[in-house]
């Protein structure tokens, strides 16, 4: 007979708050990236874009400084307005850097934890699928921030500090428009690049399905309209999506949009939606017997 | 009578009628079984069951049929469940590039504890697996053995009450298992609860407080080893070599008696196997003929009142060839 002295004692120190705990994951993810010194060349080079507009903006309010670089017959008032379009340049820009970041990072997310029979270990916390999944697209959604939204917004303040008077509340629907697009289309491919990542082991194919995603609806959608006369077709197309809502948030009346904003959303809520899907088959932690 | 209940409740792990079927595919089914603290071992052979049952009271899996209480609590909330659980997977299971420290501290974070508190448990798991020297070593550069102990830090690390360790002696070298049983003897000695899968049966045995037989779905024995084993002793009556200087006389003289079944002479006719249903009246015979005969006895063991007899009587074979 075994005789027990029960001198157990469970911790019962203080925790960290239950909403954070997923932040650990993305934490580690980080580490491990920014050991390599071409992702840290990359991300770099991502900065050059927000630099030379925030170049563009000081010159655009300081003439004196143009006239400095010997140029005094130019007028770059007239010749580079600051607006919708200017912020939409920027962010689109920007958005498809972020998609190349996430080429690069999404698709080893789940794939590595499913490989290596992780998610038990994930599984067996304090921790449910959900937050294992906002953990992992916080990876995404954290470090691309930080090259679209983020330094889209700084240059929004930066130029409405310079223009001054009411340019801040006359054009707060850019800031909106930054926002809005940045985040939703980073959502996105979050969730695209985590649902290739949980279903398909070889980083090379989920790449390249991230890709194809992109770029095989839109000659589809165009085949669509040209045989049968309707953008239905275009409703398979988030890149064609984030256009016609670019068009809507920035206001650009010359720019041509395939599909209303109402459509676009919906196009972004349905990928979303099947995404998650394809998330909630994959991140589980039991193995199916056969 | 209640409060009794519902403390016992709380102290134990409770199945109730659980089945859990993988579409058509039988997991587990109908098992009842009251785990108190210690050690408890569950036994059988590949694909009867053990991990499902382990899964079920880590929450991975939910039952088909049936509840499940982990010392009072569903294992449909982790939030609770992992307060008071630690679990070691059978599988390497490493996210890739962290150190063996850095694979401890981060799940001790994911806990919930702060960075000073992590430090601290880390350091302690670390050292109770004696893996103080590889820890800022990568997991991927670690021997077997190494991943088995990191693993085995990192269920114990939070100081769970209840551990859930699947195969935790795979791959270990001889000195490795004796450290590391002697640590689980440890841990069931201040309280807490290990429930062990294993198929090394002689240190099933050697550790177990208690086993769970379980094949092909079904709970067939739970309980001390001995107890079981005198539960099958009308079934398979228990075998007794003898070693002595006349073998054939003294089962002559032993074999009156009702309580021998049967004797067999040793090929070296230096003992004999004994068979018995009443291992108490047998001894007491055998010290009566030693003495009323002076006959030299070297030696008396009993050959089948180990797990490995349990198993093999109860699933009908000698485990896999396990040793």
């Amino acid at each position: 007979m075994a005789v027990y002295e029960h001198t157990y004692k469970p911790y019962e120190g203080k925790l960290t708050p239950a909403w954070s705990r997923f932040l650990v994951l993305p934490r580690y993810v980080y580490q491990d990236l920014f050991k390599y010194k071409l992702f840290i060349a990359l991300f770099v080079v991502c900065y050059v874009c927000p630099l030379i507009y925030a170049v563009l903006i000081y010159l655009r309010h300081n003439t004196s400084a143009l006239a400095a670089f010997g140029v005094t017959s130019f007028d770059i008032a007239r010749e580079l307005p600051i607006g919708g379009g200017f912020f939409f340049a920027f962010t689109n820009i920007q958005t498809w850097l972020a998609f190349i970041m996430t080429v690069i990072i999404g698709p080893v997310l789940i794939s590595r934890d499913l490989a290596n029979n992780a998610l038990p270990l994930y599984l067996c916390r304090p921790f449910t699928r959900f937050e294992y999944i906002a953990g992992k697209m916080s990876v995404l959604l954290i470090l691309l921030s930080l090259i679209t939204w983020v330094p889209g917004l700084l240059l929004f303040l930066f130029n409405s500090y310079l223009e001054g008077g009411g340019w801040i509340a006359e054009n707060w629907y850019i800031a909106t428009a930054i926002f809005t697009l940045s985040v939703s289309w980073l959502a996105l491919l979050a969730l695209l690049s985590m649902a290739f990542s949980a279903w398909i082991k070889w980083r090379t194919a989920a790449s390249a399905a991230l890709f194809a995603i992109l770029i095989i609806p839109t000659p589809i959608g165009f085949a669509i309209q040209g045989l049968f006369g309707t953008t239905v077709g275009h409703l398979l197309n988030p890149a064609m999506a984030f256009g016609s809502l670019a068009k809507h948030l920035f206001r650009l009346d010359w720019m041509d949009a395939f599909l209303t904003e109402g459509e676009s959303w919906f196009v972004f809520a349905a990928y979303a939606a099947v995404c998650l899907f394809m998330l909630s088959r994959k991140v589980r932690a039991y193995e199916v017997v056969s | 009578m209640i409060q009794s209940q519902i403390s016992n409740l709380k102290s134990e792990i409770v199945f109730e009628d659980v089945s859990k079927f993988y579409g058509e595919i039988l997991g587990v089914n109908r098992v009842n079984l009251t785990i108190a603290p210690g050690i408890t071992s569950l036994v059988g052979p590949n694909g009867s069951g053990k991990t499902t049952l382990m899964n079920l009271m880590t929450g991975l899996i939910q039952p088909t049929r049936g509840r499940i209480s982990i010392l009072g609590i569903a294992p449909s909330d982790p939030q609770a469940l992992f307060r008071k659980v630690g679990y070691c997977g059978q599988f390497d299971s490493f996210p890739k590039g962290m150190t063996g420290y850095e694979f401890v501290k981060s799940f001790l974070s994911v806990h919930g504890l702060s960075n000073k508190e992590a430090e601290g448990k880390t350091w302690r798991a670390i050292e109770r697996v004696d893996l103080v020297e590889a820890a800022h070593r990568k997991v991927a550069a670690y021997s077997k053995g190494m991943r088995q102990r990191i693993r085995l830090a990192q269920a114990i690390a939070h100081d769970p009450a209840v551990m859930i360790l699947d195969e935790p002696l795979n791959g270990l070298d001889p000195m490795a298992r004796a450290e590391t049983i002697r640590l689980f003897r440890q841990l069931a000695q201040e309280g807490q609860h290990l429930i062990v899968s294993s198929h090394i049966l002689h240190e099933v045995d050697k550790m177990s407080d208690r086993v769970v037989l379980i094949n092909n779905g079904y709970i067939l024995a739970e309980g001390g080893v001995t107890g079981v084993r005198e539960e099958k002793m009308e079934e398979h009556p228990m075998q007794i070599m003898i070693r002595c200087d006349r073998p054939q006389e003294f089962a002559a003289r032993v074999f009156a008696s009702d309580s021998v079944v049967e004797a067999t002479l040793h090929p070296d006719k230096q003992g004999l196997f004994i068979k018995t249903r009443n291992a108490d009246a047998f001894y007491q015979l055998l010290n009566r003929v030693v003495v009323e005969n002076g006959m030299n006895i070297e030696s008396v063991s009993p050959v089948d009142d180990d797990l490995n007899a349990v198993y093999h009587y109860l699933i009908g074979s000698n485990g896999g060839g396990q040793s």
